[in-house]
């Protein structure tokens, strides 16, 4: 193999896992935030979910250089392999082995989303799932094989991840999501609603405001309207 | 950067199966989307031209944002 002496390969490493970590405790968070609804006029529901999205790519590619950085760094003698498979790292058998799970699921929920369109949404959000045990495989791979991960800002960030995951995880569990009754918040892409010549008309007369009428920002009856939990 | 042109028109579809009242396509496709009052889509009927390149755009933003995929934009023969 290439021997990579070089100590910065070690550094990115413990920085980029580090980062990681914050950036899929983010993602997981978001995620509970699009499925509990969350978002109105001032943030929409839909940019929630965008970030969502672009937040879970820019994390992959921390963790992508996470790994790289691992394989290549000739001070602890992790191969390729043992980023896919567990308990096949010489070094530290059993805290590689929870990243390798971890890796394992992120890319399963990746490639899952990436394919959204063309699978099942049963499927996807079954995969979807996992990506709690994601999540909580890789901090407990942080805490077991983090060189920063017992003392200062590494344990620290390391307790606010678990954290704020086990909030998230409390309030999707519990959480009751609201509908989105009325309007919201509307798109950028669509802000000339008012002069588009082909202006929508409702396929059912009578259950929507006139399509001329400017959208308002105050939900529509939402006192009213009991809360269901996922159920229709 | 020339407009592409594309003929004919296109619908957008809602599957009420699938819908759950995300509220998301109201958000990203307002020209095409209203919502009712428990939050689930009302969908323009009319067919709207791939000409009309913002409102396609918007369509297809809608499709790929909804949570539940419930919505497909259609191709209608006119």
């Amino acid at each position: 193999m290439i021997a990579l002496t070089t100590p910065y390969l070690w550094y990115t490493t413990r920085a980029t896992g580090l980062v990681a970590l914050i950036l899929f405790t983010a993602v997981v968070s978001l995620g509970t935030l699009v499925a509990n609804r969350i978002g109105g006029t001032t943030v929409g529901r839909f940019e929630i979910n965008e970030l969502h999205r672009s937040l879970s790519m820019v994390a992959v590619v921390f963790l992508v250089i996470h790994i790289v950085t691992t394989i290549l760094d000739s001070y602890v003698s992790t191969g390729i392999l043992s980023a896919f498979i567990p308990m096949t790292s010489a070094y530290k058998r059993l805290a590689v082995a929870f990243g390798a799970v971890a890796f394992d699921l992120i890319l399963a929920v990746w490639i899952s989303s990436l394919l959204k369109l063309r699978i099942k949404n049963s499927s996807w959000r079954f995969i979807h799932w996992f990506s709690w045990i994601a999540v909580s495989t890789a901090i407990v791979h942080g805490y077991l094989s983090g060189t920063d991960a017992r003392k200062g800002i590494g344990l620290a960030v390391v307790v606010a991840c678990t954290a704020v995951t086990l909030a998230a995880a409390v309030w999707r569990f519990f959480g009751r999501p609201t509908r989105a009754a009325g309007r919201t918040a509307l798109s950028p892409l669509a802000q000339s609603v008012a002069s588009v010549s082909t202006t929508p008309s409702p396929q059912r007369s009578g259950t929507s405001r006139p399509s001329t009428q400017r959208p308002t920002n105050k939900p529509f009856a939402s006192s009213q309207r009991p809360n269901t939990k996922r159920g229709r | 950067m020339g407009v592409r042109r594309r003929s004919g028109s296109f619908i957008l579809q809602v599957n009420p199966i699938l819908c759950d009242g995300f509220g998301h396509c109201g958000e990203l496709a307002p020209e095409l989307v209203t919502m009712d009052e428990w939050g689930y889509p009302i969908i323009t009927a009319e067919p709207t031209p791939y000409n009309d390149a913002r409102v396609h755009e918007s369509a297809r933003y809608a499709e790929r944002g909804c949570p539940r995929q419930a919505l497909r934009i259609r191709r209608v023969s006119d």
